[in-house]
């Protein structure tokens, strides 16, 4: 009825789908846009988690995750602010 | 042969899922490391390095018990720490190249608001307070969470010199504790929740003080323009 293994297989099509939409994606010539496509594949591998029992490592998952969208959002709004290419 | 290796108190659903999560967790970051490849520009490659680390998370928790759990947390800081770095460099060399200056935190609002001067006491009181409750790396977050929103909402600036030192200090003693913690789980196993204990509170005295350091660095350079 309720079966585990789907969920560990929907993250690993999570994770690899937005991989690729990372890597090949449209619009990822913005650096913005990339950031946020990656977050598709952490929300997929935060289910694999989810599937493993792993709180912990969940947790602290979802707060990196949010530290590292913003330190590289600051650091392409400066790099942006200095005029290098992005 | 396989079965042999595997201890017998894991899991038969994590044995079952093993190999498709490993090659899943490969594939990722194949596709990561090609992009890497394909890329020029350094702040992409900064972006895409975030997929081959997750690629490596979900590696790790393949193995699926609390061993994956104890590699997953260190393995997060540290990629955490890298980016920080790595992307300070990129800007620190942009800055050279050009020879111009930044504003340290492009935001577009205006964040001199009331409620950053009198609610962040009570806040990081709660924080720490819950941190200490908490214990271990969590607590340690917790409570330098605290510390940061402390610290960062504070009006007063310069902190004396004294006080930074203080507080490395204590990430050094913290470090301490824990290694004699460590040290007696293998020598006196009897003494286990001493040693438990000296290990979590080491590590929560060293992961809040890093935090709060953080904050500290980032309040000093905020006065300093």
């Amino acid at each position: 009825m309720f079966n585990l293994a789907l969920w560990v297989y929907v993250g690993l099509a999570l994770s690899i789908f937005g991989s690729i939409a990372a890597v090949w994606g449209p619009g990822v010539k913005d650096p913005i846009i990339r950031t946020i496509n990656t977050e598709v594949a952490s929300v997929g591998v935060s289910l694999i988690l989810l599937t493993y029992n792993s709180t912990l490592a969940l947790l602290t998952l979802i707060a990196t995750t949010i530290i590292v969208t913003l330190i590289l959002f600051r650091a392409i709004a400066r790099l942006e602010e200095i005029g290098a290419d992005v | 042969m396989v079965a042999s290796i595997v201890p017998q108190f894991v899991p038969a659903f994590y044995q079952s899922t093993y190999s498709t999560a490993l090659y899943g967790g490969l594939i990722v970051a194949f596709i990561g490391l090609i992009g890497i490849a394909m890329e020029k520009r350094d702040i992409q490659v900064l972006i895409l390095t975030d997929i081959v680390g997750l690629a490596m998370l979900i590696v790790v928790a393949a193995v699926g018990t609390d061993l994956s759990e104890a590699l997953i947390l260190p393995g997060l800081v540290v990629e955490l720490a890298e980016i920080m770095a790595i992307s300070e460099i990129l800007i620190s060399r942009e800055m050279r190249k050009k020879d111009v200056d930044t504003s340290f935190s492009p935001m577009p609002l205006n964040i001199d608001m009331e409620i950053m001067t009198t609610a962040p006491n009570f806040i990081a009181l709660l924080l720490i307070g819950y941190g200490v409750f908490l214990s271990g790396f969590t607590g340690g977050a917790v409570a330098g969470g605290g510390i940061v929103i402390y610290v960062l909402s504070r009006k007063v600036r310069g902190l004396p010199i004294v006080v930074l030192d203080g507080v490395g200090a204590i990430s050094g003693i913290s470090w301490c504790l824990w290694i004699i913690g460590f040290l007696l789980f293998f020598l006196m196993p009897q003494y286990w929740l001493l040693s438990l204990f000296l290990a979590a509170l080491g590590l929560l005295l060293k992961v809040a003080s890093k935090i709060g350091l953080i904050g500290i660095l980032m309040r000093e350079e905020y006065g300093r323009k």
